[in-house]
């Protein structure tokens, strides 16, 4: 929405209409496009975090042999080009207080928050603030967007469909911005394209939208305060979210009008939602991507499926739904299909890391200026275990790389979190049920 | 016998402990039959030693239930179902039960009045849609302009489930401005381009409804054209993942039309595409493709617009012998028919103006007939757009704030100024207002916290109107809350019954059965394609518009609920007919007919609901009786514990075992039985229907075993025998829908103090033999949905 683009001539989009069927949509941008800051001197670390649910087939999934010489897994083989640049990490844990069951709602809102989501149903919603927020309060407020969830599964279709007892809230994110404010991700990629690079129209009618916006912010505040001084104290402070809300978008504003200046050809918009998975996820990491490389927003994270769900695979001959599949019962049959789920996920990612690895950026790749996790809060899914839990992290930040680190067994997951917070500059005491720092960033 | 002398010695102890002034014969009478069935029944496992699932009934104290209501409400749920005590222990008679629980109950209904409150509602994504239908005479295609929104307890419209965040709020600023750009007609408006895909899975070899007869597969889609002037419309065949575009064999016309009224007719396929297909794929593809656009001249406001094949006769038949066998399945199937993929609508280009359309016939109710008139009308369009936006007679100073925008969006006299511009800008203003977005109930002024009060006439509007419309309230409704007339317990009724019939009710369906019976969620069944070739989405919609047409029917004919489970009626067309294996039904279109299979009849023998509660390869008797549990009798469902131990894997030479075999082995580990010898039976009983809800009387070549025993002790075996053993009480049916329709209509959770204002309105619904209406009138005259409880200070510390 807030970045200018060169003014679309009705040839243009006409043009744009044809190439729509050919997918991923975005390819045929990217050379077009250039980032905003050009004339930022150092490029600047990225923060993102990928989510895979359902858990994972871990002896499939970590390598053997610890230390630098280790062969990659099945699950991992679709990383193995990006092996100096990637850290695989064992034994980690996400947060099981005494004798809670854990479950998919855990999972979800357990692995960026290092913690054990309040069991509710109600407004009292509880988790923490997850790492790609604290990331993004340190380095957020120099881009127009300080971060960027998306996701891929409509989850209106999944009514009833949440752990008992757990808010749903609890599993349609992994991404809290306060330990009550869980934030909602963007299925779609129209959507995120608009909040990226803006609606339809000239650079002078998306300058006059932005002013026009900006006065109607100013003045929804008056109509806010009308409702406060009528409210009690818990409506109150529901209230206070949305004008905190009013306020950071007007931030955005005025750092998108700052901004405008600068002119930069943008991609031609998605269509809407394509109907295929692997469509969908190419698009939103390409999405991702456009977003890193044009530094709209230099932190996203991406939910690439929902923990339950009932996605089936015949692309890849998995007919079962994931989540029944994952309760394999130790039945070999079940094991290889969620192995080969596993590993196409991975095949997804790779591709995203393919593109960030293939576009420049300073004085190497954006690849070279990212700290990538990719993970899931659920390791074995057949009993919903909680650890080890897998976690690859990729990217220049990851330090050196070609590694598999181990560990101390049962080590919270937060303690990685701490390691990250502390590559961006954060220094956090305590991350959910932390128990210290790792050293795995080296 | 040995456990009665344990029981009496232990009623002694605990009458001894806490009423020391009674003697034990006194108690037993005071406390009637409940402690009777309580010392006979229950404190075997229930007491201070054994503690079964942490509750001790040895000690309780009768004469302080509604102290402990949460614990007694409990207790009455296990009593009125019959699951405690567990089967194989002794348990009262049907008498004894109902004498226990009613006495419980009684006593919990004598608990101090309690009306709750809910949060502040930010309206969700299908009131808000609903809102711009009523407010501007706009369908907006709602999914491409707001995400969806977290649910609790089972609907989307719960108040504590709808948070904000920047993003949302983004999303709603451009939303009103895309919406006021849309309703006013800005000439402004950018080339856009609307895409509608087709499920990969629907069947498009035959007619499909509210398609032109004559034709077979496509779509028609309801579109809002922002301006008069040319659109591009255009169409995008189906190709299989080798990229070969399906159905070229012969000649195929495609036929566009707006309105119903053909504006394009194109021919596709036949020898020399065939031959070109041959050679060059791709290109024949896309040059097939580029054959199927038109560019046509459309004025502004709502048009369909629908895209189909020609029927000709020389392939109308080749699907009926084989019938209903996905026409799209195979990507090699050659003999297929060319399938319509994506349906785009550009524009506008050139455009010429703005016609009247129904948003602005409803927007515009003055017309200035010169610059010094405008003024007066802005004023009185705004303020009726006003009070029908935030739902009351806007305040001077919002008017003055959004006169503002229209002030700066009409202009001044150097640059055009432009009445409609002043109107779109001030209409994006309102519908950006938290006035609109949110619905705030205030606590009257002095009101002491924790008191009760009864909501305004205005807070009370919009109450019903979201609750029996997902919209705001209408004129008449306004006007009689302005009055200060809604209040009046006649009138009140009088507008639930007026609001029912209106065809806006029809949100009860789409919103309030949509997820009750989680028919929503049939958009994520996905079968496998091998086990079962025949399902397409044609199936998968028809399931989900039986359930709803036969759910509108119950509602409009003012019908007992209890009908839902036992009609003698149901609503198919001619795929879902033959799928039930009802003989004679032929045409896309749905209609009424009876039913005469008993284990068809109601709700249990819907594809609907038997499909959602399947897995992909097989039927599912855990999931199957864990909805009817939770969904039709109002019980909880624990989660399954951690770290189940795996079945026991099978050898080779061992003898394939059953689903049921593999289910018995499951629930001889004490963990899972707690729960699965209540779940599974009910599971079992539905075996004659397969995971998409087709018949059968053999699974994996051995005869259907659909037997079981009910947790309460009743054998049943198939469908009917289990509806019958679920409506031996109708109340438990009844008071879970009331337990569901007052979550939906309050937008809140329940929990132990709501549980008497249920009871109340089953209780009242009995004289009227269970009706629909009278159990939503039940809800609307309730306490908890006319009255509040004033904010306490307390309540801070839940945030």
């Amino acid at each position: 929405m807030f970045v200018s683009r060169k003014s679309l001539p009705r040839r243009a989009v006409l043009r744009g209409l044809g190439a729509a069927a050919s997918l991923p949509l975005l390819d045929a941008m990217f050379p077009a496009l250039t980032p905003l800051a050009k004339a930022a001197a150092a490029p600047s670390l990225r923060f993102g975090a990928v989510y895979f649910p359902n858990g994972a087939i871990m002896p499939q999934f970590t390598p053997k042999t610890f230390g630098s010489g280790f062969e990659f897994t099945p699950i991992l083989q679709p990383f193995e080009p990006y092996r100096d640049n990637l850290v695989v990490v064992t034994n980690l844990t996400r947060s099981h207080p005494g004798s809670q069951v854990g479950d998919h709602a855990v999972s979800a809102a357990g692995f960026l928050t290092g913690i054990w989501p309040k069991r509710t149903e109600a407004e009292d919603v509880f988790a923490n603030t997850t790492i790609d927020q604290i990331v993004a309060q340190q380095i957020g407020q120099q881009s127009p967007l300080p971060s960027l969830e998306l996701a891929t599964e409509d989850f209106s279709g999944y009514v009833g469909g949440c752990s008992p007892g757990f808010s749903c809230a609890y599993m349609n994110t992994i991404s809290w911005s306060s330990p009550k404010t869980p934030l909602p991700m963007e299925t779609n990629p129209r959507a995120v394209f608009e909040r990226l690079f803006g609606e339809p129209g000239t650079a002078g009618e998306q300058r006059s939208r932005l002013v026009k916006r900006r006065s109607i912010l100013d003045s929804l505040a008056d109509d806010a305060k009308d409702l406060e001084r009528e409210l009690g104290p818990r409506d109150r402070a529901r209230l206070g979210d949305y004008l905190d809300n009013v306020r950071e978008i007007e931030r955005r504003i005025q750092q998108s009008e700052a901004r405008s200046v600068t002119e930069v050809a943008t991609p031609e918009a998605p269509l809407g939602t394509p109907d295929t998975f692997d469509e969908h996820v190419a698009l939103m990491f390409d999405l991702a991507a456009a977003a890193f490389q044009a530094d709209v927003t230099r932190v996203f994270t991406f939910m690439m499926s929902r923990e339950l769900s009932q996605r089936t695979y015949p692309q890849i001959g998995v007919t079962e739904q994931h989540h029944s599949v994952s309760h394999h019962q130790n039945n070999p049959q079940k094991i290889a299909q969620m192995v080969k789920i596993n590993t196409y996920y991975a095949e997804l990612y790779a591709r995203f890391l393919a593109k960030l690895h293939a576009t420049p950026d300073g004085d190497g790749s954006l690849l070279d200026h990212s700290l990538l996790v990719y993970g899931a809060g659920m390791a074995d899914s057949n009993g919903h275990a909680s650890d080890p839990l897998p976690v690859v992290m990729i990217g220049g930040g990851a330090g050196k790389g070609a590694r598999h680190v181990e560990v101390p067994a049962r080590t919270p997951i937060g303690n990685l979190w701490r390691n990250v917070a502390e590559r961006f500059g954060a220094n956090v005491e305590q991350f959910g049920d932390s128990t210290g720092k790792t050293n795995v960033l080296a | 016998m040995p456990e009665q002398n344990h029981s009496w010695f232990c009623v002694c102890l605990a009458a001894l402990l806490t009423v020391a002034h009674l003697d034990a014969q006194a108690l037993q009478t005071a406390q009637g039959p409940a402690r009777q069935v309580i010392d006979k029944y229950c404190i075997t496992c229930h007491n201070q030693r054994t503690k079964a699932g942490d509750l001790i009934l040895e000690t309780a104290d009768l004469n302080a239930i509604p102290a402990h209501s949460e614990m007694w409400e409990k207790v009455v749920k296990k009593l009125r179902s019959g699951t405690m005590p567990p089967a194989g222990a002794p348990r009262p008679d049907a008498a004894g039960y109902s004498a226990a629980a009613a006495w419980i109950e009684a006593r919990l209904d004598s608990a101090p009045p309690y009306a709750g409150r809910p949060v502040l509602h930010r309206l969700n994504r299908a009131e808000y849609a609903n809102a711009i239908r009523d407010l501007l005479h706009l369908e907006v295609d709602i999914d491409t302009l707001l995400p969806p929104d977290d649910s609790a307890f089972g609907f989307d419209n719960v108040a504590e489930a709808l948070g904000v965040s920047p993003a949302l709020q983004e999303r709603y600023l451009a939303a009103a401005a895309k919406i006021a750009a849309l309703a006013v007609g800005d000439p402004a408006q950018a080339p856009i381009t609307h895409t509608w895909r087709i499920p990969q899975d629907l069947s498009q070899d035959q007619h499909v409804e509210g398609l032109p007869l004559g034709t077979v597969g496509g779509t028609s889609v309801r579109h809002n054209f922002p301006l008069d002037g040319e659109y591009r419309i255009q169409a995008k065949l189906y190709r299989t993942n080798l990229n070969i575009m399906r159905g070229l064999e012969s000649v195929h016309q495609v036929e566009f039309s707006v309105d119903g009224k053909r504006v394009y007719l194109a021919k596709i396929g036949g020898p020399e595409d065939l031959a070109s297909l041959f050679k060059a794929p791709t290109d024949t593809g896309d040059a097939v493709d580029a054959r199927l656009q038109a560019i046509v001249p459309i004025s502004a406001g709502p048009h369909s617009v629908s895209v189909a094949f020609l029927q000709d006769s020389q392939f109308a038949e080749p699907g009926r012998l084989q019938a209903f066998l996905r026409s799209s399945v195979d990507n090699f199937d050659w003999a297929g028919h060319p399938h319509l993929q994506v349906l785009m609508v550009a524009g506008p280009f050139h455009a010429s103006g703005v016609s009247q359309t129904p948003s602005r016939k409803n927007i515009f109710v003055c017309q200035p007939v010169n610059a010094a008139q405008e003024p007066a009308c802005a004023q009185t369009i705004i303020n009726t757009l006003m009070l029908r936006a935030y739902r009351q007679p806007p305040s001077s100073a919002d008017v003055h704030r959004v006169m503002e925008f229209y002030a700066s969006g009409r202009g001044s006299s150097s640059d055009h100024p432009s009445f409609d511009r002043g109107i779109q800008a001030a209409l994006e203003r309102i519908l950006a207002s938290p006035k609109f977005l949110f619905r705030a109930e205030a606590d009257p002024a002095g009101v002491k916290p924790g008191s009760i009060y009864p909501v305004s006439d205005l807070e009370l509007a919009s109450r019903l109107s979201f609750f029996l419309w997902s919209s705001i309230p209408d004129d008449a409704l306004l006007h009689l809350a302005i009055q200060g007339k809604l209040h009046d317990e006649a009138t009140l009724e009088r507008e639930v019954r007026r609001m029912l019939a209106d065809p806006r009710s029809d949100a009860l369906v789409e919103n309030f059965a949509g997820q009750w019976l989680q028919l929503r969620n049939l958009r994520n069944f996905q079968p496998n394609t091998d086990l079962f070739p025949d399902f397409d989405d044609n199936l998968r919609q028809s399931f989900r518009r039986e359930t709803e047409l036969f759910f509108e029917s119950i509602l409009r004919e003012d019908r007992s609920v209890l009908d839902l489970m036992t009609a003698d009626y149901t609503f198919v067309n001619e795929r879902l007919a033959r799928h039930y294996g009802i003989p004679d039904i032929y045409g896309s279109w749905f209609r009424r007919v009876p039913v005469h299979d008993e284990a068809r009849k109601g709700l249990l023998g819907q594809g609907s609901i038997l499909a959602l509660t399947s897995h992909a390869e097989r039927t599912s008797p855990v999931l199957r009786g864990k909805w009817i549990l939770q969904n039709l009798m109002g019980l909880d469902v624990p989660p399954p514990p951690p770290n189940v131990p795996p079945l026991p894997e099978e050898k080779d030479g061992d003898k394939p075992r059953t689903m049921r075999e593999q289910m018995t082995e499951h629930r001889a580990n004490p963990v899972c039985a707690a729960c699965h010898r209540t779940l599974d039976p009910i599971g079992f009983a539905l075996e004659n229907f397969d995971a998409v809800g087709a018949w059968r009387s053999e699974d994996a070549g051995a005869p259907v075993d659909a037997s079981g025993e009910l947790a309460d002790g009743t054998k049943v075996n198939g469908v009917t025998e289990l509806r019958q053993a679920l409506l031996r009480r109708p109340e438990n049916f009844v008071t879970t829908v009331v337990e569901k329709l007052m979550i939906y209509g309050l937008g809140r959770g329940l929990d132990a103090r709501d549980m008497p204002q249920v009871r109340a309105i089953v209780r009242n619904a009995a004289r009227d033999n269970y009706r629909l209406s009278s159990l939503i009138q039940g809800v609307a005259l309730s306490m908890p949905f006319r009255m509040s409880t004033a904010v306490s200070q307390t309540e801070v510390a839940r945030r």
